[in-house]
Parts: C-alpha cells; sequence; structure tokens
C-alpha cells in the first residue's frame, strides 16, 4: 500500500469540508482573530492532500515506465 | 469548550481512516516478523516521520506547550540541544551496529554483544517502563478531555485504547508506524495554524520579545547561572546532564523509537530514519512550543484570554494548548486541533504498545519462558500482547487517577533507568574490550547510584529519603545531575570491571562493535542519500536556528 493515496484522501476531504465551512458559514469565527480560519486552513488542506496524491500518482506512472 | 457537529464528523473521519489503514495492512501478515518487525520493508521516509511521532505522545504535546509558557524559548533546548544531536550520532554510529546485527530489539542486541543477564535487566525495565509511560499518556488525554468538554474519563479512556488495540493488533508494526505518519502530519497540520493565530495576535516575535522578560525569549543568554534562568539549571548541566547523557540514552537506546529505524528496509536507509527525521524535528519547537510562549505573551495583553488556573491555585499550564485552541479555532478548525491532540495520543501509545510486546514477545517469552516454538505460536504471543500492553495501559491509566503523583514517579524512573544505559551502549558498540560482566555490573551499579542520588538530594521538596546533602535549584538540575552521575558511574566501573574479566574472541563480536564491523558502502546512493553530507547540512541549519534565537 503507497501511504500517499490514504493520507491524500483524508486531506483533501478534510480541505473540502474545512473551506465549505469557510464559504457557506463564514460568520463562524473565533473569540480573538478576526481571519476566516477555515477557509484559509482548508485551502492549505486541500493543497497538500492534492500534492500527495499527485507524488503516488506520479510514482504509478514512473513505475509503469520501468516495466512495459 | 464545546463541538459542533462537524468537528465531530472530522473526529469520526480520523477514526475511520485509522481503523482502514489497519484493515488494508491485515493482509500483509503472515509471521511473527511481519507482525513484531515490519519484516524490515518500511520506506525511508514513512520510517523517519514515524521515528519522530512515535515520541510525539499526548503528554509530549501539551507538556512542551505547558514548557513554552513556564520556561519560553529554552524549552528549545530539549530539541535543539538534546534531540538533534543525538538523532544524527544515532544514524551516523549506532545505527549500523543495531540493523547490522541482524537483531530484533535493543535488549536483543545486548544478549548479542554481552550475555543474558544484561539483556533481561534492559528488557524487564523497558516492559514495565513502556507499559507505565502508555498508562500515564492516556490518563493525560481522558483528564484533559473531561476538563475541556466534559467527556466521560472512561468513555474517552476507553474508546480510544480500544481504537489503537484494533489497528496495532491487525497490521502489527507496519499498521503503527503508516498511521505514525499520518497522525505526525495531523499534529503538524492541526497545531501549525494555531502556533501562527497566536504569534501573530501577540505581535509577532517581536511582540513577544517586548512583552516577556529577557530570560523567557533567549535559548542561551541567561545559561550561566541557575538564578538567572527560569529552569534553574547551569550550563554544564544543561549540556551534559540533557545534552549529551539523557538526550543519547533516550533517543539511541530507547526501543520505542530505535524500532522504527530498524524496520527499514536497507541498512542505508535505517541509518538515515534519524537523520531525516532531524530535519522536521528541529522545527517543531515551532509547532509545539512557540504556542505557549505566545499564550504567557496574550495572558498580559487585557485581551480577555487567561491562562487557566488549578483548582489548588497557581497557573495550570497543561491547559494552555486546549485554551488557545478555544480562542483561536471556529468549528471545523476546532475539530481538526482536537484530531491533532488524538492523533498524538494514538501515536505514542501505538509506539509504546508495539515496542512492548516486540520486547515481551523476544526477549521475555521466547527467552525465558518458551523457546523453540514454531513462528506460528510466537505471532499469536505477539497478538495476545497486544491486547494484554493495552489492558495494562488502561489499569496503569486508572491507578494514575488515584495516585496523583505517579507522573513524577514515572519520570523519576525514566531517569534512573535510562541515565547508565547509554554508558553501556557507549563501550558495548565501540570498545571490543568490554566485557559481559563488566556491562552488567556498571549498569546495576550505576542504576543504583542515581537511586542515591536522589535519595540524599533534595530539588522543589522531592527526593532527599535518606539524607540531604545537597539542594538544587529546580528539580531539572536534579534529573540531569543524577543522569550525570549514573552515567560516569556506570562507565568507570564497566571499564575497571571489563579489564579484569576475560574478553571474548573477536569472532564472536563480528557484526557487533566497531572496528569489527562492516559498514556497507552504497555506491548507488546520490550525494544527498549519504550520511555525512546530510548531517552537514542539518548542522548549519541547527547552528543558524541556535544562533537566531541565542
Amino acid at each position: 500500500m503507497d501511504l500517499r493515496v490514504p493520507s491524500g484522501w483524508f486531506f483533501t476531504v478534510l480541505g473540502l469540508i474545512l473551506m465549505g465551512m469557510g464559504l457557506f458559514a463564514p460568520e463562524t469565527r473565533a473569540a480573538l482573530t478576526t481571519a476566516n480560519v477555515n477557509l484559509f486552513c482548508g485551502i492549505g488542506m486541500l493543497v497538500f492532500g492534492l500534492f500527495l496524491l499527485l507524488m503516488a500518482w506520479r510514482a504509478i506512472r514512473l513505475e509503469k515506465g520501468s516495466n512495459p | 469548550m464545546k463541538l459542533a457537529p462537524v468537528d465531530y464528523v472530522i473526529l469520526a473521519m480520523y477514526f475511520a481512516f485509522v481503523l482502514g489503514i489497519g484493515w488494508r495492512l491485515r493482509k500483509h501478515i503472515s509471521s511473527s516478523g511481519d507482525f513484531l518487525t515490519s519484516g524490515r520493508s518500511v520506506p525511508v521516509w514513512i520510517t523517519s516521520l514515524a521515528f519522530i511521532a512515535a515520541n510525539l505522545g499526548a503528554v509530549e504535546v501539551i507538556g512542551m506547550a505547558a514548557s513554552g509558557a513556564k520556561y519560553g524559548i529554552m524549552t528549545c533546548q530539549f530539541y535543539w540541544l538534546g534531540a538533534i544531536p543525538a538523532m544524527l550520532f544515532m544514524g551516523i554510529f549506532m545505527m549500523p551496529f543495531y540493523y547490522g546485527s541482524k537483531a530484533r530489539s535493543v535488549p536483543e542486541y545486548l544478549k548479542m554483544r554481552f550475555d543474558e543477564k544484561t539483556r533481561a535487566f534492559n528488557a524487564f525495565s523497558f516492559a514495565v517502563m513502556t507499559i507505565l509511560a502508555s498508562g500515564i499518556s492516556m490518563y493525560a488525554l481522558g483528564l484533559l478531555l473531561k476538563l475541556v468538554l466534559g467527556w466521560s474519563f472512561t468513555v474517552s479512556v476507553l474508546a480510544s485504547a480500544a481504537i489503537v488495540l484494533a489497528y496495532t493488533f491487525l497490521g502489527g508494526l507496519t499498521s503503527a508506524i503508516y498511521n505514525e505518519v499520518l497522525q505526525f502530519f495531523l499534529i503538524v497540520v492541526g497545531f501549525a495554524p494555531l502556533s501562527i493565530l497566536a504569534v501573530v495576535k501577540a505581535g509577532g516575535w517581536q511582540g513577544i520579545v517586548a512583552r516577556l522578560p529577557p530570560n523567557m525569549t533567549h535559548a542561551w543568554r541567561y545559561m550561566g547561572s541557575p538564578t538567572e534562568n527560569p529552569m534553574g539549571v547551569e550550563i554544564f548541566s544543561m549540556v551534559a546532564g540533557l545534552g549529551f547523557v539523557l538526550s543519547f540514552g533516550y533517543w539511541c537506546t530507547n526501543f520505542l523509537v530505535v524500532q522504527r529505524a530498524m524496520a527499514a528496509d536497507s541498512m542505508s536507509a535505517a541509518r538515515r530514519t534519524p537523520l531525516i527525521g532531524t530535519l522536521p524535528k528541529m522545527f517543531l519547537p515551532f509547532v509545539v512550543i512557540m504556542p505557549g510562549i505566545a499564550a504567557l505573551v496574550l495572558s498580559r495583553m487585557n485581551l480577555g484570554y487567561a491562562i487557566p488556573l488549578k483548582p489548588a491555585g497557581g497557573p495550570d499550564y497543561d491547559q494552555v494548548l486546549t485554551t488557545l485552541m478555544a480562542q483561536f479555532y471556529p468549528a471545523g478548525m476546532l475539530g481538526v486541533g482536537l484530531t491533532g491532540l488524538m492523533a498524538s495520543f494514538m501515536s505514542g501509545m501505538a509506539g509504546n504498545v508495539t515496542a512492548f510486546n516486540t520486547v515481551f514477545t523476544y526477549d521475555i517469552y521466547q527467552s525465558y519462558i518458551r523457546p523453540g516454538a514454531p513462528d506460528r505460536h510466537y505471532l499469536t504471543v505477539g497478538r495476545v500482547t497486544t491486547v494484554a500492553g493495552v489492558l495494562l495501559s488502561v489499569g496503569a491509566a486508572y491507578i494514575a487517577t488515584r495516585y496523583n503523583n505517579l507522573m513524577d514517579l514515572l519520570q523519576l524512573v525514566f531517569g534512573v533507568v535510562n541515565a547508565p544505559l547509554f554508558a553501556t551502549f557507549l563501550l558495548g558498540m565501540f570498545w571490543k574490550r568490554a566485557t559481559a560482566h563488566g556491562a552488567f555490573a556498571g549498569l546495576s551499579i550505576g542504576t543504583a547510584a542515581a537511586i542515591l542520588t536522589l535519595s540524599t538530594t533534595v530539588a522543589e521538596g522531592k527526593g532527599g529519603w535518606i539524607a540531604n546533602l545537597h539542594t538544587f535549584p529546580s528539580q531539572m538540575a536534579q534529573n540531569f545531575w543524577i543522569a550525570i552521575i549514573a552515567f560516569t558511574t556506570c562507565l568507570v566501573i564497566s571499564i575497571v570491571v571489563s579489564v579484569f574479566t576475560p574478553p571474548r574472541t573477536d569472532k564472536d563480536m563480528e557484526g557487533l562493535v566497531y572496528g569489527l564491523t562492516k559498514v556497507p558502502h552504497d555506491a548507488t546512493a546520490k550525494w544527498y542519500q549519504r550520511p555525512a553530507p546530510l548531517t552537514v547540512i542539518v548542522v548549519i541549519v541547527l547552528l543558524i536556528l541556535n544562533i537566531w534565537f541565542r
């Protein structure tokens, strides 16, 4: 099992949930900050998740290329 | 703090993923080796992150933020002076013997190099310590969840233990290691935004420096005298006690972390495991310690944030991390932060459980209870031990609820047992004249010396049961000095006894000791995969960090 696949999916889904919160419930804020924490953290996690998936996909392609 | 439905969804999704990973890996288990040592087949980036994640339990995460608020940036010494040099030493000098000896555990290496009695000493003390450590960690988590969220102690302890048990039972060490990587990502993702938000709110690093006394924002400058720095230690005991004896003792001989490197798929990967691990490790203070420092600043800024108090009075620093989360994370991100805390607890506990079952199965059961059985039998024993280890940890967690100074006791036991051990390994690996009797005498008298020091000195009202010959300015200073004395005693006694006892032949020690072990040169490795260039890079970055925060 390539660990990048499950971790990639985990952070992609997590990122989407948080972005959803940030976009559709932007009034959910914490006491000490005015930033839309959910939106920014969600974007960050989505990017990280997609990066892991991309790396896993690249590894599969390289493997296929070397053993045709 | 109150959780919203979305927070529970995130927590549930995390549980589903860790269990899913365990379920997927269950098919890989066909021998005791697969279950207990991963069959030496895990890729190096995974072992590296697992190496640092196994140490990053709930007690460490909560404790580091607490120490940040209590001692300031000096807490980083646990990483920069303590862990990093020890991890480098382990990768460069010690891993060739661990991996090359084909030992399956640290006690087994001691048996190969010395003899049965040293192994037994190490195996039994290690088994007891891991159970206590995982019980304490469970207790700390249960207590915090009860305090912050009002969850039932029993439910959170049993539920989290059941999940750890499920995935380690299914996929063994591989499952524990794979999940530790996911957990490591979650710890960083869950706490790094908190650190950034809190530091920004506190006015950035400049704002922190301006609002705190200078000895809280300098890691080195106030180390000259114990009365000037918040930890109450002086530079010699800091460098020799923490930087050398305790850290090298922990990172180089504790099977909990060594096991992760041993699971790597080649000698070269095993050596690189701790080396690569240092790169994320040295930046972890910014994630786990910085929120504590920022919290202290915020509590002095009239923002309505205060560090919680203990029922008996005095600040309760252990709640810094969670109260800060409640202030900065909205519903959603709060779930991620809490999941990060849960993840840190699970990675620490799974680390303890997988180290415990290996040491018990190979070093206690196979050695003293039933040797020579078919491998299938040991696989079953390994599985049963996993269940037993979790149950014993739960028991230890409940004992901790009745005796609340168990935590202090554990730290003392750790100090007493771990401190002399590094001398034994140092001599074992680098001096072929060291003998079995020498090692055992050194280890037992070194441990006795540690106990004696503890019972004749006092710090913050603790210790000194026999007499009070010396009073230390802080418990930290006492710990460091106990370590220095135990190490020196063990070293001297081992050398003296070794000289007067017959040595082993060189042929018996091939692959076990320096000078009789060929370290294979990996010709296919690229320059950045070789230990030396990797170490140089780490040292340069480390120096920059230390100069920056001097």
